[in-house]
């Protein structure tokens, strides 16, 4: 039996330095291949045109989270959504393939500047800071942030003045925490709008500011929140489409959506996830 | 002829000398007794017999074959592990293999031995049985032929080092060390250790003995060597050494053991 | 009710897939980290001071720092720093990378495990064994081995269990892991919108698979008591 064990661990240690040993060698290949990719393209000028990089390397990879009903993953686990749907013509017309990969949003800078994803397309806000660290496309829909309340109290809540006494939940650095911010609200700031309807629902929150679009997404019938309700919008914002500062794509991307609002295919896109009120005229 | 002799034997760790310029020598199937106050270097003296510790300088010569020469010894000698076969070392605190049952404790080393054999592989079964009647042999002769399948926890502290001296034995040295090994041991237990040890003398085992039991050494030893500061100091026969010392030191050290 | 029973299969299927993630990065870092971690160890053991030295630095380094940021760094640093980004931006580079900052991490936690085990054998075994005229890989092999395993089984057995949590905390750098895919019912995915169940369900996951851990390793640590 000892023998027996001696063996099993010995054979165990030995398994586990093959184990590790193939690991590595798998990320070296794949660590080489970005290489070439990523050297090829800084010889050509990457600093020059980040559309030569694009298509260089042959794919645009897109920065999303999984968010309805701008990017989200349908049963069969493909992408589809209004920014899905826009991102993958776009890319058509590039000439390159999509790639859609799941960010942690609160890194997505370090994402776009690590070059880990070529775009943000994904609901974002047109915030100054977003602006400032990006160069990003013509705003392409309306939103608002909104304030989400438990629904039976929700007729309290209607004027801005009454949201005074109210805890609230904001998702840190979003455009509902500088709402609250500038409307000088209690808050706390958590990590996601997701935990931030969270706290409401756990009652350790009066009350939280989300966008629009998403409350429409996760409120209401049918969700863990049926019993909360959004009351009045504070801010109107845009959405844009964030790529690394100086990139040209982003002219390119303004050129698209203005072609693709004229021939009528961006509203029949916005139509089939039910936000062409939103849309903005290109 | 000696069967062992050792001369000029010096070791120093960093700048202390424990040993300086050590020589003796004994006959085959006699008992010698090291005895002297700790730190006097005998445990170092029966270490360096054994090369767990190298000395510095000297010579080792075993039936007249030099095993060691501190003029021609290198760092790292290949030969080590065969010489050190010509000795058996019994330890204080008897490091028995926790995790293998006494016989199994007193087979092993052998049982490696004998993996070296060109004819191994052939005679494997036969070898493994002749290995395990030898240590059966063993154990019986130490008292325990009911305890072979018992693992040292289970076993008491007498028990345990009389295990450790049946496997000791089954490597057939020239030369059985002990090193203090009743000194670890409660003394109601102490009795069946020497019992055996004396046995053993009893069937002219050569034997180097390092102890505090003073009747012991006088009862059983055919030599005895008193150690102080590094050096021996005095050096005779147990009646000589034991019962007239002549060296002043030897009788202060002496005193003491009688007051206790 | 009825939602919930269309939901669930749905669900589960999601929940399973991000599982398996979880799963992988555990056994990549077990597989890894095991024996990187003796190799540490002898590091820091070793009797060349700058060897030991720098085994321990990396050791301070690596411990004193939360997992979450060595993650951060190493995937977001090759990239930011070096406009290189060596791991990619798929799934699969986001794994190596959390595979590598894991099997750091973990090897560093082991190695102190390790080193406990080796120096805690006593000398007296090594020397047994060389009186015995037994060679040192021998002595290592067949006497000191399985001390040390018995002596780290214990201290191992804690670090494992927190391993499988730990896990969750690749999710900064989106890699896909349960907890990632149980969050993402609550902004829409799959046609299933703000739902919060799932998230929490993802806490039975890990319960039974520290429940299978903790009964194998306790199997592990019975075997050995038969020794003390």
């Amino acid at each position: 039996m000892k023998k027996m064990m001696a063996c099993f661990l010995a054979v165990l240690m030995l398994l586990s330095m093959a184990a590790c040993g193939g690991s590595a060698d798998k990320g070296q290949e794949t660590s080489k291949a970005v290489e070439a990719a990523s050297f090829g393209a800084s010889e050509e000028g990457a600093e020059e045109s980040d559309m030569a990089y694009v298509k260089e390397k042959g794919v645009l990879v897109v920065g999303v989270t999984d968010f309805a009903p701008m990017d989200y993953l349908d049963e069969s686990g493909e992408w589809i959504g209004f920014d899905a749907d826009m991102a993958r013509a776009f890319a058509e017309r590039l000439g390159v393939e999509v790639e859609f990969v799941q960010i942690e949003w609160k890194n997505k800078l370090m994402e776009i500047e690590g070059m880990t994803v070529d775009c943000l397309w994904n609901g974002m806000t047109l915030t100054p800071d977003v602006t400032e660290a990006l160069s990003c496309s013509n705003a392409y829909c309306n939103n608002a942030q909104i304030v989400i309340v438990p629904a039976d109290q929700a007729d309290k809540y209607q004027t801005e003045e009454s949201l005074k006494e109210l805890s609230f939940a904001v998702e840190s650095g979003s455009a509902g925490y500088e709402a609250a911010v500038s409307l000088g609200l209690n808050y706390t700031e958590v990590q996601s709008q997701a935990d931030a309807l969270m706290e409401v629902a756990a009652k350790t929150s009066d009350a939280a500011i989300i966008d629009s679009l998403m409350a429409a997404a996760m409120v209401g019938e049918g969700t863990s929140y049926e019993d909360l309700t959004y009351t009045i919008g504070l801010v109107d914002e845009e959405y844009g489409v964030g790529f690394r500062k100086g990139s040209d794509l982003a002219e390119e991307l303004n050129q698209f959506f203005k072609e693709a609002y004229e021939d009528g295919s961006m509203m029949e896109c916005a139509e089939k996830y039910g936000v062409q009120a939103a849309i903005i005229e290109q | 002829m000696a069967i062992l002799e050792a001369e000029h034997i010096c070791k120093s760790f960093g700048k202390t000398e424990v040993l300086k310029d050590i020589s003796f020598s004994m006959e085959q199937g006699q008992a010698l007794s090291i005895i002297g106050s700790s730190g006097s270097g005998k445990t170092t003296l029966l270490r360096c017999l054994n090369f767990l510790e190298t000395p510095d300088a000297g010579v080792i010569r075993v039936n007249g074959e030099t095993l060691f020469d501190g003029k021609t010894a290198k760092k790292k000698d290949r030969n080590i592990r065969k010489k050190r076969l010509h000795f058996g070392l019994v330890f204080q605190s008897f490091n028995l293999f926790p995790q293998y049952t006494a016989i199994e404790n007193v087979m092993l080393a052998k049982e490696l031995l004998a993996r070296e054999r060109p004819d191994y592989k052939e005679k494997k079964r036969q070898l493994r049985e002749e290995i395990r009647a030898q240590a059966e042999g063993l154990l019986k002769q130490m008292g325990l032929s009911d305890r072979m399948g018992s693992y040292p926890h289970q076993l008491s502290g007498g028990q345990c080092q009389r295990v450790a001296i049946a496997r000791t034995l089954a490597l057939e040295p020239d030369i059985l060390c002990f090193d203090e090994p009743t000194s670890a041991l409660d003394p109601e237990l102490t009795g069946e250790v020497l019992k055996v040890m004396r046995q053993l003398a009893q069937r002219d085992m050569t034997m180097v003995i390092v102890t505090h039991e003073m009747a012991f050494a006088r009862d059983v030893s055919d030599q005895v060597i008193f150690m102080d500061g590094g050096v021996i100091v005095e050096q005779g026969t147990p009646e000589e050494v034991l019962n007239a010392p002549k060296e002043e030191r030897t009788r202060q050290f002496l005193a003491r053991f009688s007051d206790r | 009710m009825e939602v919930f029973w269309e939901q669930l299969p749905v669900v589960l299927n999601a929940l399973n897939v991000g599982f398996i993630q979880t799963l992988k990065l555990f056994f990549v870092t077990l597989a890894g980290a095991l024996p990187l971690g003796l190799v540490i160890a002898f590091g820091s053991m070793a009797s060349f001071k700058p060897l030991s030295w720098l085994a321990r630095i990396i050791v301070w380094v690596i411990r004193g720092t939360p997992l979450m940021i060595q993650l951060l760094i190493i995937y977001y640093f090759p990239g930011l720093v070096l406009k290189n980004p060596i791991w990619g931006s798929g799934e699969s580079g986001r794994f190596v990378a959390a595979s590598v900052a894991f099997i750091i991490n973990y090897a560093c936690y082991f190695s102190e495990i390790y080193r406990g085990g080796i120096q805690g054998v006593p000398v007296g075994q090594e020397e047994a064994g060389l009186a015995l005229g037994m060679k040192r890989s021998q002595i290592f092999f067949k006497v000191k081995l399985l001390q040390m395993v018995k002596r780290i089984v214990p201290p191992m057995s804690n670090e494992v269990i927190t391993l499988v949590k730990d896990t969750s905390l690749a999710r900064i750098i989106a890699l896909q892991e349960i907890i990632f895919a149980g969050q993402s019912f609550l902004t829409g995915s799959r046609g299933i919108r703000g739902v919060v169940w799932p998230l929490f369900f993802t806490a039975f996951y890990y319960l039974i698979w520290n429940g299978i851990v903790t009964v194998l390793l306790g199997w592990l640590e019975k075997k050995l008591s038969y020794f003390q």
